[in-house]
């Protein structure tokens, strides 16, 4: 009795450790899609960079999580990378403001094209040398753009030509600024110094910032809010607050769906622009899952679909397909080239304790 | 001997019982002061600090800056935007509480629940609909156009210092509310007979018995007030103009934020500490001065 008994655990043990074997020669067949299963990729990200139309898509494909956090301006950014670190991000968006000093600083890490088959499209002229180091990219773009002069169209009949519409007292209070210290810039190329060098913006003597700041403080008085971030921004044209402000296409798409009329333009000073781009943040453990979205969302239709939402201009030409012809002209796809030499694109700020420092007086008014 | 072994145990019993409290002040309260207190004395570099001992951080804070004003010059606007809070939560809470404490006879608790609700609402939600009320077409610009008292929309009631202390205020108002009406509640109604019947008329009443005795009651409301309209950083940076959003709650918030200055953040924290600790002493000082109802023992008043 006993002997049977045993007998039939004997089989029982050994067939359950046959299946258990197969099963887990199953698992080691499964494809990539689910060797992420269960992960989270976090992202310090800009606005409109994780909207669910595209970020779904990812999710579905590889049965991850995105989590996304977001940034309110390039000191905002290194913040928050300063407070988390790669346990906390595993992704970020800076711009030229910012990226170099992360490269630089061993902050990021370099990405590894190889998983990244997509970079290939990307344009050329796009792939700036604070993106490598050593032969090693350390930063992927995604999208791109102008800081435009963004006017309510039912105010303004013609586009105003210089910066300068900002300090006309026919739109004192109504008048909105982003409250960071790119307003130096803007008050840089009223004074031209970007005329020769396009760095010179970046790196201000103490006279000239002094010069800045008068400026700014003159402004003070026509100025309705310092708005902190698109969202706020975009609140603002959409309850007639304020009639016209710097600003991104992301805010353009947002208020014209509620039946607005505003318009962009770039004044004769010319306009500063930024290429944001992909940087994977050392100490990271999902540094093949970044890949893996990089590709996707410079791929085509990532591409598109980010456009979509933003308004940005793309990296990847091939997105084209995907957009709608009024897309294609707002995000100048088919100008890149032209669009691009317009722009004096944001670099690295040595001194900007003391930018800072200025733009904070400004605020206080002191 | 034996008398000697239960002390001890049951002083045993009572640290057991204050450790998890000792623990947490030590934890989330000494420590992070302390952290506080060392970080003020060290300077920045861009992504670290460096310890070495220097007084910088309170001198840049005291001194001009190479092209601007002093910025503790924030700090006393600060104070200035917290007395007018103080001021108005003062004058709302008062005689709402006189009201809810003599006056209303039925739903007493119900009024004060009223007041007191807000509190259960996020802080930003309350803040936000401030936007909504006081905006260029807000309810009260429609309202005010709709009247024809106005021609055309008034801008200053949002993104100024007006929208910042209405905010503030409608937001600390609860918490002078309940120390005042607390203070009211506690003046034995036979005071107030007592009052009445050697010839007092109501205002003889009121200012040598009602206010006197709420006096504790309006300090320390009036200290809350104080205290949190000048450590409040989201009214300012949500409701404030250009010039008036910039408080020395955000300028301190700035360095651990935007500006990547915690050495210089903490020196201003430590001030703040300092200020709102010698105000706290004096209004303590205030409050025993002027207390004299012993709420918890009826005995002076036989």
């Amino acid at each position: 009795m006993t002997k049977k008994i045993w007998s039939v655990i004997a089989v029982a043990m050994i067939t359950s450790i046959s299946l258990l074997a197969g099963c887990s020669g199953k698992e080691e067949k499964k494809d990539a899609a689910h060797e992420f299963q269960g992960s989270t990729l976090s992202m310090l990200i800009w606005e409109g960079y994780a909207d669910p139309s595209f970020t779904a898509l990812f999710e579905k494909q590889y049965g991850v999580k995105i989590k996304a956090s977001y940034v309110t301006s390039d000191d905002d950014l290194l913040a928050k990378i300063k407070a988390g670190g790669g346990d906390a991000y595993d992704i970020v968006t800076p711009n030229g403001t910012m990226a170099g000093f992360l490269m630089e600083s061993g902050i990021t890490e370099p990405i590894d094209t190889s998983l990244i088959p997509n970079f290939k499209d990307i344009s050329p002229r796009l792939i700036l040398p604070d993106m490598k180091k050593d032969g090693k990219i350390y930063g992927v773009p995604y999208m791109w753009g102008p800081n435009y002069l963004i006017y309510d169209g039912d105010v303004f009949a013609e586009a105003p030509k210089s910066w300068s519409v900002l300090w006309d007292s026919t739109y004192k209070g109504k008048v909105g600024m982003w409250d960071d210290i790119s307003n130096i810039y803007i008050v840089g190329e009223m004074m031209g110094l970007d005329k020769k060098d396009p760095g010179a913006l970046y790196n201000m003597t103490e006279e000239q910032l002094a010069t800045a700041r008068k400026k700014l403080m003159e402004l003070n008085s026509s100025v309705r809010k310092y708005w902190v971030s698109a969202g706020e921004v975009n609140d603002l044209f959409a309850n007639k607050e304020i009639v016209i402000s710097m600003g991104w296409p992301l805010t353009i798409r947002a208020v014209n769906e509620k039946g607005r009329h505003l318009k962009w333009t770039i004044p004769e000073e010319g306009t500063t622009g930024w290429v944001d781009r992909f940087m994977i943040v050392k100490g990271s453990k999902n540094q093949k899952l970044a890949s893996l979205y990089i590709n996707f969302i410079i791929g085509a239709e990532g591409q598109a679909l980010t456009a979509k939402v933003t308004n940005y201009s793309v990296v990847n030409p091939k997105a084209a397909e995907f957009m709608s012809p009024e897309l294609q002209k707002m995000t100048y796809v088919h100008e890149m080239d032209s669009l691009f030499v317009k722009l004096n694109f944001w670099q690295y700020v040595a001194n900007r304790a003391r930018y800072n420092e200025i733009w904070t007086e400004v605020k206080t008014g002191k | 001997m034996r008398q000697g072994n239960r002390q001890g145990r049951s002083r045993f019993v009572l640290l057991g019982i204050l450790a998890p409290a000792v623990i947490w002040l030590v934890l989330f309260l000494i420590l992070p002061y302390f952290n506080l207190f060392s970080f003020s004395f060290w300077q920045n570099d861009v992504f670290t600090v460096r310890h070495e001992f220097n007084l910088l951080n309170y001198a840049k804070f005291f001194t001009e800056s190479q092209t601007g004003a002093a910025p503790y010059l924030v700090l006393l606007d600060t104070l200035k935007l917290a007395c007018w809070v103080t001021v108005c939560t003062l004058l709302l809470s008062f005689p709402l509480a006189y009201f809810i404490r003599f006056k209303v006879t039925r739903y007493k608790q119900a009024l004060y629940m009223l007041v007191i609700i807000p509190l259960w609402v996020s802080y930003i939600m309350r803040a936000y609909s401030w936007k909504i009320i006081l905006g260029t077409n807000g309810i009260l610009n429609s309202f005010l156009l709709w009247l024809g008292i106005v021609d055309t929309p008034v801008s200053f009631f949002l993104y100024s210092d007006v929208s910042v202390i209405i905010g503030m205020t409608h937001i600390y108002t609860p918490f002078v509310l309940m120390p005042v009406y607390t203070a009211l509640e506690q003046i034995p109604q036979n005071l107030i007979e007592a009052s009445n019947d050697l010839g007092g008329n109501r205002l003889r009443t009121f200012l040598h018995v009602v206010f006197p005795l709420a006096l504790p009651g309006i300090i320390t409301g009036g200290t809350y007030a104080f205290v949190l309209s000048m450590g409040d950083f989201l009214a300012p940076s949500l409701l404030g103009g250009p010039t008036s959003s910039t408080k020395i709650a955000n300028i301190v918030q700035q360095q651990f934020g935007t500006s990547n200055n915690w050495p210089y953040g903490a020196a201003i924290g430590i001030v703040i500490l300092v200020l709102v600790l010698g105000l706290l002493e004096v209004t303590g000082r205030l409050e025993r001065h002027f207390s004299k109802l012993e709420s918890t023992s009826p005995r002076t008043l036989r």
